[in-house]
């Protein structure tokens, strides 16, 4: 292995260790102000396999640092019934707030309802679950499908014919990302959507389903929507391959590294970012304030933002 | 009616028995025809050469780990372990794969060689170990998927070097991951024929007793089997980072599935001793064709699913029915 990716391996054990263990040791800085014992917040994680969750992590244990407060950090793995028993853990614990961010709306929701009978507050971050919990932390997930139809609607004056690339049938995220997506269409009559279908979330499936496209549709396309970056970046190199991308736009969704450089080198035309940073410090933020019984909102909504050439200077990293 | 002699090649029942060998070696590759000419009739970008072009690139990936996954099968065991062992080659070929770390040989090459250790692996703890090949591949599954995870910190490795990503260019305008899974083929093709341990592995899935009784050293055959398997599974993953050019710890996700699929309607035989490469090719490129054609005729994700799904079974079932 080279230097570059044993350092990674070295930090994703570093940070698999820290999950499990529990972050056991507090930091001097974690023993909280007048001497008093730190707030201690359960979080169960949906999975830390994914990039953005693994982002959503680290803001939030860098925020509890700051603000002197104990995390314990579980990953359900994407598994909701694994995530109740990380919640019911925690309530034996007495730990003195939960932040959950749920696997799925319905199935994890007997965690929001396990720590609320057991007069534990709970902060949702991220996804939503049926109950509704303590308070909640997250981006309208319809907003990036609007923002990102908007750009196209933008760019091809309100008039075209549009293809979009679906995730995983029946998740929260593909479901509102559709729907707002489909605002703006109805907003458009001009705009058309005359093809649609779901790649799995997935970039090597993205790339198979735009090459059949091209095949199918080839000079009818003006631009493609794809509910994620992973598939915008599939549908940008099967385009490529073909040599068809300067003709064809391609927007994607969640602003992850490969997708941001896209931007910057001109080859994708647009991402959206939803800030996991400010989710993960709002999150823990939320929970303390609860905690320390002052006042906080219920419902925060952080906004996401579109990422084009002009601005993508301020989120590449 | 009984026939005196099957191998009359005049009488009526020699016709009967010819017509139903020919079935036999050929109902998948007729079936394949069938769905092509429906297809060709349904859009008229189905049966053009760029298209027909798309649909070999496309199953390449797939192609590459039914050949390997067909050794294992024809020795009547199973390899679970693919999907995950994919992944974990693609992140360790992309690790070294950044512009101006390595030569694109050596990021292959490792690729390839962790696909080789995982096989190997497999191979080791189901000959040695005695433990049966769905526990000992499903346990690499997970530890596999785990290791790519580790190795890539959970995110995908990027910043690949255009020399990787050529992999999955064209040549002549063939895709060149068509060309390697056409080598790959050909290789196993006449491996299997022509060499002694090419029929050890049949003799092992047909009667595993009788083989050892018969002097093959079984473990021996097997250890080859899942190795090779293995290593095309890694070689597999070179070829699925080169195409989306980054190496997704995520990726590949129940590859093993289409693989076993495709070898099984190729007329493989699940419990072994029965079938072989141009089955499992016929069965890729039936599978790559319904995937291509629900595409170009764009039904919907909810009926693709229910298509495929009966389409496998049916192909399998008639299969089946002029075998008996």
């Amino acid at each position: 292995m080279n230097h570059r990716s044993r350092s990674t391996a070295a930090s994703a054990l570093a940070l698999l260790l820290a999950a499990t263990a529990g972050c056991g040791h507090s930091s001097p800085s974690a023993e909280g102000r007048h001497g008093e014992r730190p707030p201690v917040i359960g979080v169960s994680l949906m999975n830390l396999s994914s990039e953005f969750i693994v982002m959503i992590n680290k803001a939030m244990e860098q925020r509890a640092k700051e603000l002197g407060a104990k995390l314990i950090v579980n990953d359900a793995q994407r598994s909701p019934e694994r995530q109740i028993q990380q919640v019911e853990s925690f309530i034996a614990q007495q730990v003195d707030v939960i932040i959950l961010n749920p696997c799925e709306v319905e199935a994890s929701t007997p965690a929001v309802d396990k720590a609320l009978a057991a007069h534990i507050p709970i902060v949702n971050v991220n996804s939503e679950t049926k109950t509704v919990p303590t308070a909640f932390v997250g981006s309208r997930d319809e907003q990036s499908g609007r923002l990102a139809m908007g750009y196209i609607a933008g760019r091809l004056g309100g008039k075209g014919e549009v293809v979009m690339m679906h995730g995983y049938m029946g998740q929260a995220a593909q479901l509102k990302r559709d729907a707002g997506a489909r605002e703006v269409l109805a907003q458009n009559p001009g705009l058309h959507l005359f093809a649609e279908q779901t790649a799995e979330w997935d970039r090597a499936k993205a790339i198979s389903l735009m090459e059949n496209w091209i095949q199918a549709h080839g000079d009818r396309i003006a631009a493609v929507f794809a509910q994620n970056d992973e598939m915008a970046m599939g549908a940008l190199l099967a385009l490529e391959q073909a040599k068809k991308k300067d003709k064809i736009i391609v927007v994607g969704v969640d602003a992850i590294a490969d997708a941001l450089e896209a931007v910057r080198q001109s080859r994708l035309d647009a991402t959206v970012f939803q800030d996991a940073e400010a989710q993960g410090r709002q999150a823990v933020e939320t929970a303390l304030a609860i905690v320390r019984k002052r006042p906080f909102e219920k419902e925060t909504y952080i906004p996401f933002r579109l990422v084009t050439k002009e601005n993508v200077g301020q989120y590449a990293k | 009616m009984p026939c005196p002699s099957e191998t009359g090649p005049f009488g009526r029942c020699g016709t009967a028995a010819a017509m139903r060998r020919l079935l036999r070696q050929f109902g998948i590759v007729i079936a394949l025809m069938l769905i092509g000419a429906a297809l060709a009739a349904a859009t008229p970008s189905f049966f053009t050469a760029a298209n027909l072009i798309n649909v070999v690139r496309q199953i390449a990936i797939n192609g590459i780990l039914a050949v390997g996954v067909t050794f294992v099968l024809l020795t009547g065991g199973v390899d679970l372990s693919l999907g995950s062992v994919v992944a974990l080659a693609g992140v360790i070929a992309a690790g070294f794969a950044h512009p101006g770390d390595y030569p694109v040989v050596v990021a292959a090459a490792m690729g390839i060689l962790a696909g080789t250790a995982c096989g190997a692996t497999n191979g080791l703890v189901i000959t040695r170990g005695g433990v049966a090949p769905f526990i000992v591949t499903l346990g690499m599954m997970t530890v596999a998927r785990g290791l790519a995870l580790v190795a890539s910190g959970g995110k995908p490795v990027s910043n690949m070097s255009p020399d990787l990503t050529r992999l999955a260019g064209d040549i002549l305008g063939l895709p060149v991951p068509v060309l390697i899974l056409a080598a790959v083929s050909l290789v196993s093709w006449a491996f299997l024929g022509n060499t002694r341990l090419g029929r050890y592995v049949y003799a092992v899935g047909g009667n595993e007793n009788a083989a050892r009784a018969a002097g093959i050293n079984v473990n021996r055959v097997k250890m080859f089997a899942y190795t090779l398997c293995g290593a095309l599974a890694g070689l597999a993953g070179v070829v699925l980072a080169a195409r989306i050019t980054t190496g997704q710890p995520n990726a590949a996700v129940a590859y093993e599935l289409d693989a076993i699929a495709a070898v099984v309607i190729g007329g493989t035989s699940l419990s072994g001793g029965v079938g072989g490469i141009g089955g499992t090719l016929s069965g890729v490129l039936l599978m790559g064709v319904i995937n291509n054609g629900l595409d170009l005729l764009n039904v919907s994700s909810y009926y693709q699913q229910i298509i495929k799904g009966i389409i496998i079974v049916g192909a399998v079932w008639l299969d089946r029915r002029q075998k008996e």
